[in-house]
């Protein structure tokens, strides 16, 4: 499902990723852990083809990211769910029609939108909320409407890059759940995060790395560094 | 046509919900726009002013009173000759009479004079205008020593006093308005400079976030050129509503300054309505669509 083979990135002369390899499997749920600057980010803005690959192949499905055209990539991000630290909605924009607002942008149907959208923030536990504008409700709930959004176009992927960074424990929790609910119904999770507490109770596959390599991957892992 | 419907869903979510942004930019570009149409209608009146101050440039040649008509065509042709003379206009004995008794119409008392003289005592004259005014001089000095037998006297003494002051004027005025230029040239590259800031700065999130979602380059582009498209057509709309009574208040006060004379600004507008509000319309579009993409192109790289 995802393949990263002797991937290498720089920034300027600094290498961030030093001949990263790893494969995920299709339904997997992963955590991707390490410390500030270790390269977790970079790999996730390798998945979605915000940023190229300086050597080595990334895999997603059947699409070769590192031969991607540009024009091609708006395609790849219709099948890969992100959500962010920052939750990244449109403040001018309810939460409604943020989730509504990717699929306006791939060409949806109304008739799909009015059928996807109420099931999405059903699945999310928005009922009733989709009206409201994000500065309307609580970083939790914003995680929630992001993570609807990223599952419009029913992707096979979801990328989670920190998306506990900015909530409470309670908050963090229920996201962690939801995420979990995700992956039960069959999409791949890779959940980029440092939270320790989190990673240990998940006791899921667990890639940590360091200084932009892979230094452990384990099945059942827990927070090395 | 479901793309196209929701592009300018989007551009007018996109104006209504950045109330203040919307205003702001339409006010910029009004701002603007007041600025050249206020420079356009300085530039018309100046205009106006200098033509009908070298309309009074005028040189006089007063001929014999016994002068034939044959001499007259002569002096005339020959003077037509000189580079510096853009007309020479020939007022006969019965012409000049003509005016003199228009011009004194209300004055019964120089018209019984006339009357008692009892013949037309004015002379026939070679009225001169020249082709520059900055030249006026050269040419009356010219004429000063120009000969011929049937000029009976020349009338340009005070003129040279007269066109230097003149020459002073237009020279300040022309100073000025370069000043004025200058000065709103570079208002509007500061505004237009300012306005791709704003923009740039107010849809940088908006356009990560479409990125991010999967939306193509089209989706992320029209609605901004549409928006512009909005802003151009509101901006020029205002500015139409804004100046024909300013002009329709300056017009009677022009012409009570310009009697005699063709400086209509309202009329200016109205028979160049299209040229005028039309090419401003389009500079405006451009001006907006290039900041707007611009915009979008910095930050549509996610």
């Amino acid at each position: 499902m995802i393949k990263l083979e002797k991937v290498s990135k720089f920034y300027s002369k600094n290498k961030v990723l030093d001949e990263v390899s790893l494969f995920i499997k299709s339904g997997e749920f992963v955590s991707i852990v390490g410390q500030s600057g270790a390269g977790k980010t970079t790999v996730v803005r390798l998945l979605i083809g915000e940023e190229r690959a300086d050597s080595g192949k990334v895999q997603v499905g059947d699409w070769d990211i590192t031969r991607l055209s540009r024009r091609e990539i708006p395609h790849l991000r219709r099948q890969i769910g992100v959500i962010f630290q920052d939750f990244k909605l449109l403040p001018k924009k309810t939460l409604e029609e943020n989730i509504s607002f990717a699929l306006e942008v791939s060409g949806g149907s109304r008739e799909k939108i009015k059928k996807i959208v109420p099931s999405v923030l059903k699945i999310v536990g928005l009922e009733g909320k989709g009206k409201r504008y994000p500065g309307e409700v609580s970083g939790g709930e914003k995680q929630r409407a992001a993570i609807a959004r990223a599952l419009v176009h029913q992707p096979k992927i979801l990328l989670a890059d920190e998306p506990t960074g900015n909530l409470d424990a309670l908050n963090a929790d229920e996201i962690i759940e939801l995420l979990l609910r995700i992956n039960n119904f069959g999409t791949t999770v890779v959940l980029v995060t440092h939270n320790k507490e989190i990673v240990n109770r998940l006791n899921r596959r667990v890639i940590t790395m360091d200084s932009g390599q892979v230094i452990s991957d384990k099945e059942n892992g827990k927070y090395l560094l | 046509m479901l793309s196209l419907y929701r592009i300018i869903k989007f551009s007018f979510q996109d104006i209504i919900r950045n109330g203040w942004l919307s205003i702001v930019t339409v006010t910029i570009l009004f701002l603007s726009l007041f600025s050249i149409n206020t420079l356009s209608t300085a530039s018309y009146i100046s205009d106006g002013a200098v033509n009908a101050i070298k309309d009074k440039i005028d040189i006089s040649l007063y001929l014999k009173a016994d002068s034939q008509e044959k001499e007259i065509m002569l002096l005339k042709n020959s003077l037509n000759q000189n580079s510096r003379i853009k007309e020479v206009v020939y007022i006969s004995k019965a012409a000049a009479l003509e005016d003199f008794r228009k011009k004194y119409e209300n004055n019964q008392e120089v018209l019984a004079a006339l009357k008692e003289i009892g013949k037309n005592p004015l002379s026939p004259a070679l009225i001169i205008h020249p082709v520059n005014l900055e030249e006026s001089a050269l040419l009356i000095n010219e004429l000063k020593v120009f000969d011929s037998p049937i000029i009976e006297s020349r009338d340009f003494s005070d003129n040279s006093i007269i066109l230097g002051k003149i020459e002073n004027i237009t020279k300040r005025i022309n100073d000025v308005g370069l000043f004025i230029i200058i000065v709103f040239a570079l208002t509007s590259l500061l505004v237009v400079y300012n306005a791709i800031r704003v923009t740039i700065y107010t849809h940088r999130q908006e356009i990560e976030i479409m990125r991010l979602v999967g939306a193509s380059n089209f989706f992320i582009y029209m609605p901004y050129v549409f928006s512009s498209l909005m802003y151009a057509i509101f901006s020029v709309l205002l500015i139409i509503a804004a100046f024909f009574p300013l002009l329709t208040l300056l017009q009677p006060y022009l012409e009570v300054f310009f009697t005699g004379y063709s400086v209509n600004v309202l009329s200016y507008y109205l028979d160049n309505f299209l040229v005028i509000f039309g090419a401003q319309f389009l500079v405006v579009l451009f001006i907006n669509i290039f900041a707007s993409l611009i915009a979008v192109r910095r930050y549509s790289k996610i």
